[in-house]
């Protein structure tokens, strides 16, 4: 499957990724809209700012997923072509998950106590953070083996 | 055709069928029940039990999930012996189920104190929606609920119950709450959150009696002061359901003892989940972690051997995430270093201003042992990792508690190259 791949040195920290993660996953896809909804939408990517460079993060989908296996909820699953599922409805807020990851990939949502995750913008089969990113920082690519 | 029989329909014992059957279509599966219902999500009985989930999504597996997967279903099934020698489990009604491969899956039960009348009505474990059920019957007709152990489960009943308007006292024989679980520091902060939310927290207490006819009717601790309370709750831990293994031959210590394969001494027998004593990647020794994500994780490992892929498991750990009344909390590993400050302990601690966030690393010669982090809790799993992988880390010790930590500071430590940062 495609994975995300991130070149910090690329990376300005413009924050666009997360930005148009946060509108396209928010109830009305628009910025001008989605900056004035009860619950503002919060990016599944961040970017974090560091001396060697800057890196954005979000869920890696990984084969072996130990968030999945750590969920009491059965929010969470994985699928060999898709990635990590989560079904936001089931979610109870437990956090195992984010004991779980080992990458800190993912975001907890204290409003409505659920967990915010990359789902690689399945609604339009194409990650956002990958398409708008002004520097080609962030690429969606076959997986490296 | 070979004959998989799983004593267990919870977390290991659906890890490993699923497992199975990803790539084994042709082995037979039979999973052996002694409760009346499919596989369900054991550690949300606590948020049915508050009202925050409604029953239907207590569902793990439905029934279709046996179906589809072939897997031969047995409820209201208990196993009370394993006969090794003729490869056989003999169930509670004599019926003898033949096996080629067995997995122990059968998990653990709630320790019961022994102390006069724990055993009278209303006094109950939180283990199974049978208990949750009860427990909400009980709570329409005691205006007062008391709960023996200030441990996790104990406290998930105690909030839970809260929940549902009752007056709901915690008698904790230990001076804190989730001592277990936490530091000093951090389970004082949770004491004193849930005394705020109404929980009275009884510590250095314990139970001397159960008072009633049949009925539990008040309990009286050891101070001499009787609770009328018709509804207490057993919190005091769980201890592995080893009953039916006793003359079995398996070899057990506080669970059945396992390899790194999840097998038992005996070559045909396997174990995982609550009653498997398999080795913890942190404390470096053999133990029992009950805990849900061990057992999918051992379930699978188990199922990987069982069709002979000699995978090895890199152990269990320690690992709670749990919230009160909107403090959240995550812990790893140790929480308190048996010498602080010597054989190469160290704990590194910060907080905030006013004191609403806690984060404790505890370091055994630069590697992670184990963490609290309070209401703060993103990027503790990172922290998990590293210690799970033994990784040294002094060279970033300074900025493991942090605000601005997170994963890219690590990302040359680990010998598993993370190979996403181009």
């Amino acid at each position: 499957m495609k994975k995300l791949y991130y070149d910090p040195k690329k990376c300005t920290a413009c924050k666009t990724c997360e930005i148009v993660c946060a509108i396209g996953h928010s109830p009305s896809k628009d910025l001008y809209t989605a900056i004035v909804e009860d619950n503002v939408s919060l990016p599944s990517v961040r970017v974090y700012v560091g001396q060697e460079g800057n890196f954005p993060l979000a869920c890696r989908h990984c084969k072996d997923h130990p968030c999945v296996n750590a969920c009491i909820a059965s929010a969470l699953s994985y699928d060999t072509e898709k990635g990590l599922l989560f079904n936001k409805e089931k979610c109870v807020g437990c956090w195992m998950c984010v004991m779980a990851c080992p990458y800190g990939a993912v975001r907890t949502d204290k409003r409505d106590n659920k967990s915010v995750r990359c789902d690689l913008c399945a609604d339009i089969n194409d990650p956002r953070c990958a398409k708008n990113c002004p520097t080609k920082a962030i690429v969606y690519v076959e997986e490296k083996k | 055709m070979k004959h998989l029989l799983i004593i267990g329909n919870s977390a290991a014992g659906i890890s490993c069928a699923e497992n199975i059957r990803k790539k084994d279509k042709e082995i037979k599966i039979t999973i052996l029940s002694k409760e009346d219902y499919t596989a369900y999500n054991r550690c949300l009985i606590s948020y049915y039990l508050s009202g925050d989930v409604k029953e239907d999504k207590l569902i793990y597996r439905a029934k279709d999930f046996y179906k589809d997967n072939a897997i031969e279903l047995l409820l209201n099934k208990k196993a009370i012996r394993i006969d090794a020698k003729k490869n056989q489990v003999v169930l509670e009604d004599k019926t003898r189920l033949d096996y080629d491969v067995l997995l122990v899956a059968n998990g653990a039960s709630p320790k019961f104190p022994e102390i006069k009348g724990i055993r009278k009505k209303g006094v109950l474990g939180f283990r199974t929606i049978a208990d949750t059920k009860e427990m909400l019957d009980m709570s329409l007709v005691s205006p007062v609920a008391c709960i023996l152990g200030g441990g996790l489960i104990g406290l998930k009943a105690a909030y839970g119950l809260k929940k549902r308007n009752l007056d709901v006292k915690v008698i904790v024989k230990s001076p804190q709450v989730l001592s277990q679980i936490l530091d000093k520091e951090s389970s004082e902060m949770f004491q004193r959150r849930l005394i705020e939310h109404g929980i009275e927290i009884l510590t250095g207490s314990d139970v001397q009696e159960v008072i009633g006819n049949g009925d539990c009717k008040a309990i009286k601790l050891d101070s001499g002061k009787v609770i009328a309370t018709s509804l207490v709750v057993v919190g005091k831990g769980v201890t592995p359901n080893t009953d039916l293994i006793e003359e079995s031959g398996i070899s057990f210590d506080e669970g059945i003892k396992v390899d790194e394969y999840m097998k038992t001494n005996i070559p045909t027998i396997y174990a995982a989940g609550d009653i498997a004593q398999a080795y913890d990647a942190i404390l470096e020794k053999a133990s029992v972690n009950a805990l849900w994500p061990n057992a999918v994780e051992q379930g699978m490992i188990a199922a990987r051997n069982i069709m002979g892929e000699n995978k090895k498991y890199a152990g269990s750990t320690g690992m709670n995430s749990v919230e009160f009344f909107g403090l959240p909390v995550i812990s790893f590993g140790m929480t308190r270093p048996p010498h602080p400050g010597e054989d190469g302990y160290e704990e590194i601690v910060t907080r905030d201003k006013r004191n609403t966030i806690y984060k404790k690393i505890i370091l055994k010669n630069n590697v992670i042992k184990g963490a609290i982090f309070v209401n703060k809790i993103e990027n503790i799993g990172i922290l998990l990792k590293l210690a799970k992988l033994k990784v040294d880390v002094s060279t970033i010790k300074d900025t493991l508690l942090r605000s601005d930590f997170n994963f890219s500071v690590t990302k040359d430590l680990h010998y598993e190259k993370e190979e996403f940062y181009l």
